[in-house]
Formats: C-alpha cells, structure tokens, sequence
C-alpha cells in the first residue's frame, strides 16, 4: 500500500514548487488582466472591466510597435543562430586540437550573463571610444563615425548580433549531439563516390537533421520571445521605441506606469503566444523520443 | 594543392570564430585593470591597475553585497529546487503514475512561460506581505524557472542509468527510498552535480526578477551593473570591474561541467 503510492510522494514536493510559483501566478494575472488597477491611484484592484484591457492593446500603437518589434528581432535571431550553429557544428564534428580548443571556449558566451553582454556590447559600440565602432571605421572607412546605438535599425542589428552571440554556442552543442548520433556510413559511402562536401551536407546531412533542426529553431522562438535583458542594458529600447520588444513594453507598463490590469493582460497575450508554440514543441519533444525509443 | 588550402581554410575559420568568441570577453576584462583615463582609449599599452576592483567593493558601489546576495540567492535555490527535482525526475523515470503525461506535459509547458507574467502577481504579493527587496522574495520567483528545467535535465540523467540492480536489490528487500539513496543517487550524481551547476549558473545571471523585486538590500551582481551608470556617464571601468567579478565564478564554473554540458543539453532537449 504504502509503495503504491511512493510515486505520488516523491512528485509532491517539486509540484508544489511549480504549482506556487508558476501555476498560481497565472490564475492571479489573469484576473489582474480582467480589472482595472492602477497602482500610482489606488492600492487596491479596482472594478472588473472585462475584457477592456485586450480591447484597448489592440488599437494602442505602442504595443502593436513593440509587437512588430519582437517579430522582426525573432526572425533574425533565429535564422541566423540556427544557420550559424550548424555551421559551426559541422566544423567542430571533426578531431583536432584546434577544434577542441574552440569547442571549450564556446561555452563562454553561454555562461556569460546577459544582461552583463548587454553592457559590453554598448561599451564596445560607442561612437567615441568604443572599440568595436572605431575598429570597423577604421577597417571600412564607409563605417566611420556611424551612430550605431542611435540609429534604429543598427541598434536592431546590435541587439540581435549580442543575442546570436549568446546563444550560438549552446545550439551548436545540441547540433553536435544531432551529429553524434546520425550513422556514418551514408556519408562515408558517398564521399568514397566522389560527392562533393556541399552535396554531401545538403543531400546527407542535412536531411537526418531536420528533427534536431526544428527542435532547435522553436526552442530559440521561446527564448527570442521573451528577449528582456539586452534591451535594458543595451539600448534601453531606443533609440525611440525601435527596439522596445514585448517583454520589455510590458516591463514599462506595470513597473514605470504601474498600469497592473493592463500589463497583465499584455503579459497573458505574450503568455498565449508562448503557450501555443510552446505545446507545439513538447508534442514535438515527445514525438521525437518516442521515435527514438521505438 | 587544394587540399592544403582546405586544411588553411579550416583553421582560419577556427581562429576567426575564436576571435569573435573571445574579443568582447578579453575586452571587458582589459578594462577592468585599465585607469579610467585609459579605459576611454583603445591603446593596449596601459600601466595595469586593481584599483577599480578596490572601488567597486568600497562605498558607494559596495559590491559585496551584491556578491553575497548573489551567493546566497543563487546556492539557496539550488539547494531547494534539486532535491525535490531528484525525486520528480526519479518518479517520472521509474513510475507509471496516473496521469503521468499530463503531469509531465504540465512541467515541461511551465518552463517556457515568459517571467514578465510571473513577477508581476508576485510583485503586488510581496508588496503587500512587505517582502519587497529581500532574498527570499528572490529565491521563490527563481524556483518558477529553474525547477521544471531541473527536472527535465535529470530525468534524462536518470532514464540513462539501467534498473538491473535496483530491482535486484528490491528482490533482496531493499525499500524503494533506500534503492534511491544507496543505487540511485551514487549513479546519478555527475548528472546532478552538472543540473545544480546549470541551475546555479540560471540564477546567477537572471535579470529581470532582481531588477523589480529589489531595490538596495537584496541588488544581485547583474543588477548592480546597472547602477555603474550614473549622471557621470556610465563608468566603464567599473562596470567592467563588476563584470569580471560576475564571470568569473561562472566561467570556472562553466568549464567543469563542459564535458557533461553537450551530454546533459541533448539529453534534456533532443532525446
């Protein structure tokens, strides 16, 4: 009897953790998300007002801004980790020295706090002593005295460039391991053919990695969608509101304006966003072992 | 001939990704032991300083504080969210319970919800229980992120260990909780020693729930960084000081768990 239900015992403890801190979280914002609450006027919620907040993001430009603004830094970000990582993979794969070495140090930028490669990157950009900015002056003249952090769409590509920069490495070791675990002996079997290396990593490679490929492209979508960190320490989401991503707009709204109702309910609309491909890619998960396990 | 080029190729390629690698990192730590009147030039013949690592952990900046904060935040946490992951992850490894997919999908959905929703109930909650700006308002809004990620990473430790000899000692009348604890753990602790150290590292360096939830007393290292930028401007020297002392630990950290780090993330994200 008592082993019968062991199992349940050994999962109460971590369920209350996710219950407590995830779960009851939710349910409170989504009630906060149906009142009206602003807490520069009143320390109590308010009224219920439905759904008026939702009502009212919809025609409000800032957030649909900071809602272009977090698509546009998704696709990038993504696109271009996913490629770079399986570059970076297919160089590593092989033995040597060199590519142990480089291999070891690529869990540094990983390690590295984001918010702290935020900083560096806007100390290494700056116009006037920033090493990044003078050097690429000085290497493409066409480069000099660009204003990089003020202008929208460089400030864009900063922020995107300090993303990839973080999390290339981490998506390569999940390509390396896609890697280990593809058979050889296609690629052995057409390389001794003559394929040449492009055929053979468009044609062999890539094909057996599209499972690993897709798990990593929505795994960097969840992490893209919640891009908070750079954004405060790097550009603050300027210059104007052309880097001002969700997480961010709705930091903005509970915390500068403490407008509670309507951030919850901009929280819960970024929650929905994530849910819905967050499913999606545990289905996948679960799909993919059971694949494996078969 | 083009062999030789492809071998040349390769390694530059190697060097060039090395470079980008390392540049911002060295950079940073270049600055932390310039004088601040060398931190605005790029010269590299400077006269090395530690006096920035003395100004940071001095009045007004105080960054031990911080560090301890930091330490205490970050230990606590782990110290919570592994044991009770352990054996989480032990009952969906091993068990056939009720529902267990649902549960499980449940877990694995929580990791991914964006800690803006999270803090804010928790911020209005703390402010009313007048638990704003200390460290256990801290430790329990960072369980809601590293715990379902702690047990996913460990269950894929613990499916990879075989059950022969635990249901050998069971047959030998061994109890379930004395099989975990005299077969199980032992088995599992490189797996768990690397989650903890992954965790340890999540909390380290998590942003945003420290910069709302604390404003002088319970101020992480990553939120510290912050205050280096003052009416002044932003004083990089310093900034770079402190971003040393937050590296630092990590990275030491960071390079232990390398080997296990590529096994534990396909583990926990591939497999």
């Amino acid at each position: 009897m008592k082993d019968r239900l062991l199992p349940y015992w050994l999962l109460i403890p971590a369920f209350v953790i996710v219950l407590a801190t995830t779960i009851y979280p939710l349910a409170h914002s989504l009630i906060t998300s149906l009142r009206d609450w602003d807490l520069t006027k009143s320390r109590r919620p308010e009224g219920f007002v439905g759904f008026d907040n939702y009502v009212y993001a919809a025609s409000e430009s800032q957030f649909l801004n900071s809602l272009w603004v977090t698509f546009v830094f998704v696709i990038t970000s993504v696109i271009l980790t996913v490629i770079l990582a399986m570059a970076l993979a297919l160089l590593l794969r092989r033995k040597g020295p060199m590519h142990t070495f480089t291999r070891i140090i690529l869990i540094l930028p990983f390690a590295m706090s984001p918010a702290l490669i935020g900083v560096s990157y806007r100390f290494m950009f700056n116009p006037e002593f920033g090493v990044l900015a003078k050097g690429l002056g000085a290497i493409f003249p066409a480069l000099q005295g660009v204003p990089w952090l003020a202008d929208p769409q460089l400030a864009m590509a900063i922020l995107v460039l300090t993303d990839v920069w973080h999390w290339t490495p981490y998506m390569t070791f999940m390509c390396l391991g896609g890697l280990a675990s593809i058979p050889r002996e296609t690629e052995e079997a057409a390389r001794i053919d003559g394929a040449s290396n492009l055929r053979i990593v468009f044609g062999i490679i890539l094909p057996q990695m599209k499972g690993v490929i897709l798990v990593m492209a929505v795994l960097k979508t969840i992490f893209a969608l919640k891009m908070f960190d750079q954004v405060v320490t790097l550009t603050g989401g300027g210059p104007g509101t052309s880097t001002e991503t969700l997480a961010y707009f709705i930091f903005n709204v509970g915390f500068r304006w403490f407008d509670m109702g309507y951030a919850s309910a901009l929280a819960w609309i970024l929650t929905a966003i994530m849910m819905f491909i967050s499913i999606w890619y545990v289905r996948m998960l679960l799909s993919e072992r059971k694949m494996a396990t078969a | 001939m083009k062999r030789n080029l492809a071998y040349l190729g390769e390694r530059a390629l190697l060097v060039l990704i090395s470079v980008v690698v390392l540049f911002p990192i060295g950079w940073m730590f270049l600055t932390a032991f310039k004088q601040p009147r060398d931190a605005y030039s790029l010269s590299l013949d400077f006269e090395p300083t530690f006096r920035n690592f003395v100004t940071v952990f001095s009045d007004p900046w105080n960054l031990g504080s911080m560090v301890m904060n930091s330490v205490i935040v970050a230990t606590v946490t782990v110290a919570i969210a592994v044991p009770c992951a352990t054996l989480a992850a032990y009952s969906f490894s091993r068990f056939r319970v009720k529902a267990r997919k649902f549960m499980f999908f449940l877990i694995l959905s929580t990791q991914f919800i964006p800690a803006v929703v999270i803090v804010l109930p928790f911020f209005l909650m703390f402010r009313q229980l007048d638990m704003l700006d200390t460290r256990l308002a801290l430790i329990i809004v960072n369980l809601a992120i590293v715990t379902p990620f702690v047990i996913w990473m460990i269950k894929g430790f613990i499916d990879a260990i075989p059950t022969d000899s635990e249901e050998a000692a069971m047959i030998d009348g061994a109890s379930r909780l004395r099989v975990i604890k005299d077969i199980v753990l032992p088995m599992a602790a490189p797996g768990i020693m690397t989650s903890s150290i992954f965790c340890f590292i999540l909390t380290w360096n998590e942003f945003l729930f420290a910069l709302i939830l604390s404003r002088r007393d319970a101020v992480t290292l990553p939120v510290g960084l912050v205050s280096f930028r003052t009416e002044r401007g932003d004083l990089w020297e310093l900034m770079s000081a402190a971003g040393v002392m937050i590296t630092v630990p990590i990275f030491i950290m960071a390079l232990f768990i390398q080997k296990h780090f590529t096994r534990g993330m396909t583990a926990g994200a591939v497999k």
